[in-house]
């Protein structure tokens, strides 16, 4: 296999020595191609390093087990209800058009595309599709910032370190698949470009591109303005710290392409189906009672494990900060303590801390690794052979996900696997024979459930179930949402409730629902239907018409 | 300098195209999402509440389809009405009694008997916050409630306050109040009945524990128009409130449920001039009291009264609960109430209806005037349900009785005498009747 090869520059210095000339050897002496003669000809912008490799393998990982993560027994069915609704209809809903008892109020349902996207990635794919959606979207936003910080400090380590860094302080978020994801997405894709060292011509188109698409796939691009209104006005600051002169504030290419960036991106919010409403919804979803009641718009707290990420990362930010050389810019500052203070009010919040956070402290890691070993000298080799590797790697993490599985070879034909890959899917609180029992025994009339469970039982269940509430909970009327929180405790009027609205099933998860379960089965007027392991189903003796 | 100007373009040229987007967005609205956008301007904060045209001055007219003198005679509705004039002391009167009286007789009522209360003074009384003061005083909380926006009604539990949601409202329409009554509020004198009547549509929410009365109220202003959008921008249709009457056990309305049958038969009624229901909830409501007719039909007793788990049809005679006279009164009312605006096909048969009347009209008459004013309410259904199977107007017909037969005040003292006496014989005779205090508590929970 080995030979003598010598390039044209050796072979004319071996004439001027007068020594005999080599031979260039096309073909080994075997008879096969000398790979030894190949030259590397991937372009520069393609060629990898083992630093790129390594950090492709820790997002292939990462891949993987959000691929394999059985999908949230919550939010997301209702989300792929309203697909199904719009795909149905061919239209944005206009008003809630699921719920019985929200007939009437109105509905700006701004995630449509992300909902339509979904549900025919699940009729294509079935789940697989789902946990497709929510790798891609997962690794796309630990990618982004992972290999930006690389990009800026060549510094791998530093870069693991704000893939880790995301994924502990936002997966109780991440946990429940829901369009926020694509949010998060774009959110982080503008935090990039507004982040970058160089301001670039381009962004002035992409960042109104993505508030475009951002405003039709999840309502938080409002985060996305606050980002853009902090980098503005940190960027002012700066340059008005550094010359003491409006003048260079308005002169400063930086803050001009903010500032003109965040009002297009302002106007572009309004390509939506619902145009100038989404702004109005926002705000009104901010302030909606109902949510009060829910955890995940709670204040953060230490009890949390959530709050204990968030504690432990911004120790670490506090401590990277002291320590760092690098110059602290306004619009960090401004950004980390804005989203922070959010982050206090609704621990929700904590999925747009998380990401900024990371990047900032990979990016000052960087800064105290190299004042504590100097600058590096060492430059990893880059190639086309690490470009393959990566590739190569990328494709096996396809490859080897169900929904990798189910686009090579096509979805499962056998009913009993196709049933047991399901169930491995989905999440364990999901009341699966649950809901089998109740398509084979229709409920008659309204449903009081579990408002965990009111997206699943409409995805799943009896057609034209008529749930109490689903997880869309701002869309539920004050009362009825009083009601059935009322009810779900157990609460002395529960019967009376009930017989007021008309139920005549309750369908309830065993976790913490113990008083109303234990009322329901010593109440002569009900009856025990159906129980697992996950939930229960109490059936009126005496169906009200 | 050139330079300088050109880079000031893409500036100004982006904050027009902002202006401009935004102003389009604005301008390309419809009228709902400007409100919406509006509301959540803090500086103006618009509501989203869209005022409903009406475009009457007086009510809809509900007619009376029967005239049934084969079924109560002149002098027994004379008896009845006789009976339930309304004669309250004026020192605290009771909202709740000034408002049955009201929408029973009407605003032009008028009586003989000078302790009655005329038509007009019960209005100014429920319209007039001076009218309330001198009968409660200053210290209670004012009836008529000024807000932002319009003018309410103080109800709920609290003492002198009107018993639910909506029931002025409905009963001043019933009475025929036009739309520009007065209202006087303790500080605002322009408001009319037409602010009420908005401010009852901005303050609705369908999933009130009551809203048998916003249904009849607004029926009888708002047709034809059949949608408005309530002040959290929620819209509302006479279906939805149709479907929301229709909702969950039936006893559970007010008054054993059968204040929701008689505002479903009105809404049926205004259907059919006014085309206010989809086909589908039309056939649903009508359903629905084809459902009531056959449960009364069966749970009727052979005295003719109705229980109040009328509901359970058969079984209620069948197994007969123990209940006092006047919740029976409340059932028995309130049924012959609705039946008398329905068309035949919802109707009992007429051996029925006859025996449901003359057990009214036999309660009625031995009734002493101070038991009646304890169960006043309850017995002004009565009154209202005979007049229409008559097809007459309560206030039409006692003035002409009272032509016929003047008012005479010595045959009151006489009737009033006459009456404590069989109280007195039947305390001394009967086993212990139910005790005052709960009679007197239970219309705070039953009454209409």
């Amino acid at each position: 296999m080995s030979t003598i090869v010598r390039n044209n520059k050796d072979n004319n210095v071996s004439r001027m020595n007068h020594e005999p000339a080599v031979e260039t050897k096309y073909l080994t002496e075997d008879g096969q191609p000398n790979v030894a003669l190949l030259q590397d000809r991937t372009p520069g912008w393609l060629k990898a390093n083992v630093s790129v490799v390594w950090l492709t393998i820790a997002l292939a990982v990462l891949y993987i087990y959000s691929n394999v993560l059985p999908v949230w027994h919550t939010d997301l069915w209702g989300h792929l209800n309203y697909g199904r609704w719009i795909v149905e209809h061919r239209a944005v809903p206009q008003l809630e058009p699921t719920m019985p008892l929200a007939r009437g109020v109105p509905f700006v349902d701004l995630p449509w595309l992300t909902q339509v996207g979904a549900y025919e990635m699940i009729q294509a794919y079935g789940v697989s599709g789902i946990q497709f959606l929510n790798g891609l979207g997962i690794v796309l936003v630990a990618g982004l910032l992972s290999f930006c910080v690389y990009g800026r400090t060549r510094n791998l380590g530093a870069a693991l370190l704000t893939l880790v860094a995301f994924y502990w302080g936002s997966y109780q978020q991440i946990l429940v698949v829901r369009p926020q994801l694509a949010g998060l997405v774009c959110f982080t894709f503008v935090l990039m470009m507004a982040s970058s060292s160089r301001w670039r011509r381009w962004y002035m188109f992409a960042i109104p591109a993505t508030f475009a698409l951002w405003a039709n796939v999840h309502g938080s691009f409002i985060m996305g303005l606050l980002l853009l209104g902090a980098f503005t006005v940190g960027r002012a600051l700066d340059v008005y710290r550094h010359g003491k002169k409006w003048k260079l504030v308005l002169a400063d290419r930086g803050v001009r392409g903010l500032l003109l960036s965040t009002e297009l991106a302002a106007a572009a919010v309004l390509l939506n189906p619902y145009g100038i409403a989404a702004y109005a919804e926002v705000f009104a979803v901010s302030k909606n009672i109902n949510l009060t009641s829910l955890l995940e718009w709670d204040p953060l707290t230490l009890r949390m494990k959530q709050g204990q990420a968030a504690f432990c990362l911004a120790l670490a930010l506090v401590a990277v900060y002291r320590m760092s050389p690098r110059r602290v810019s306004a619009r960090e500052v401004l950004l980390l303590i804005g989203l922070g203070v959010g982050m206090l009010w609704h621990s929700r919040m904590i999925i747009w801390w998380a990401p900024a956070t990371a990047y900032y402290l990979g990016l000052h890691t960087a800064a105290i690794w190299q004042r504590w070993h100097g600058p590096r000298t060492k430059v990893s080799r880059s190639g086309g052979l690490w470009t393959v590797v990566t590739l190569g790697i990328a494709w096996i993490a396809f490859a080897y996900t169900p929904f990798g599985v189910a686009s090579v070879h096509g979805r499962e034909q056998d009913p009993r696997r196709a049933e047991k890959k399901y169930r491995s899917s989905v999440s364990p609180l999901t009341p699966i024979d649950l809901t089998d029992y109740l398509k084979r025994h229709p409920p008659i009339g309204l449903v009081f459930n579990t408002y965990e469970w009111g997206d699943y039982l409409q995805w799943a269940g009896p057609d034209g179930i008529q749930v109490f509430v689903n997880s869309h909970a701002h869309l539920v009327p004050e009362q009825v949402w009083q009601d059935y929180l009322d009810v779900s405790r157990g609460s002395v009027n529960w019967q009376d409730r009930l017989d007021r609205y008309g139920v005549n099933t309750v369908v309830m998860e065993l976790q913490g629902r113990d008083a109303l379960i234990k009322q329901l089965e010593d109440s002569a007027a009900w009856e025990k239907k159906y129980a697992d392991n996950k939930g229960v189903v109490f059936v009126r003796k005496h169906p009200l018409e | 300098m050139m330079k300088n100007r050109s880079s000031w373009m893409p500036l100004v040229a982006v904050q027009l195209l902002l202006v401009g987007a935004f102003g389009a967005a604005y301008l390309l609205a419809n009228s709902e999402t400007r409100s919406m956008v509006q509301n959540e301007l803090p500086l103006i904060k618009a509501e989203r509440f869209t005022p409903v045209p009406v475009d009457r001055k007086l009510p809809i007219p509900i007619s009376r389809p029967y005239q049934r003198d084969d079924l109560i005679s002149d002098e027994d509705l004379a008896m009845v009405l006789d009976q339930i004039q309304p004669i309250f002391d004026k020192h605290q009167m009771k909202p709740n009694f000034i408002e049955h009286a009201l929408r029973t007789w009407g605003v032009d009522a008028t009586f003989q008997n000078p302790k009655s209360i005329s038509g007009a003074d019960m209005l100014a009384f429920l319209t007039d916050s001076a009218r309330f003061a001198d009968s409660w005083g200053k210290e209670i909380k004012p009836f008529l409630e000024e807000r932002p926006r319009g003018i309410g009604i103080h109800w709920g539990t609290d003492t002198g306050a009107s018993y639910h949601h909506d029931h002025l409202l409905a009963c001043v329409t019933e009475a025929n109040a036009p739309l520009d009554t007065p209202i006087y509020g303790p500080s605002r004198r322009d408001a009319t009945l037409y602010n009420v009547l908005q401010e009852s549509m901005r303050d609705f929410r369908l999933d009130e524990r009551e809203t048998e009365w916003t249904a009849m109220a607004f029926g009888l202003w708002i047709c034809p128009e059949k949608e408005w959008i309530g002040a959290e921008g929620r819209h509302y249709s006479f279906d939805l409130l149709a479907e929301r009457l229709m909702r969950g056990e039936r006893t559970k309305g007010v008054c054993a449920g059968t204040h929701r049958v008689y505002s479903l038969m009105l809404l049926l009624r205004l259907d059919d001039d006014f085309n206010i229901l989809s086909p589908d909830c039309h056939k649903q409501v009508y359903h629905y009291l084809e459902g009531v007719r056959d449960a009364i039909s069966a749970s009727q007793f052979a005295e003719g009264y109705w229980p109040t788990n009328w509901p359970d049809g058969k079984a209620a005679v069948e197994t007969p609960i123990d209940e006092p006279e006047y919740r029976r009164v409340i059932a028995t009312g309130h049924h012959l109430e609705w039946m008398s605006i329905a068309p035949r096909e919802l109707l009992i048969p007429d051996d029925q209806l006859k025996k449901a009347m003359d057990w009214c009209i036999a309660t009625t008459r031995k009734q002493s005037r101070e038991d009646i004013n304890k169960m006043y309410t309850f017995y002004t259904h009565i009154g209202s349900a005979l007049s229409n199977w008559r097809q007459v107007r309560a206030a039409d017909y006692w003035r002409e009785w009272e032509q016929a037969n003047p008012y005479d005040p010595s045959r009151e003292a006489a009737v009033f005498t006459d009456q404590a006496d069989k109280a007195d014989q039947a305390a001394k005779t009967d086993s212990p009747a139910e005790p005052a205090s709960a009679l007197e508590s239970a219309p705070a929970v039953e009454t209409k």
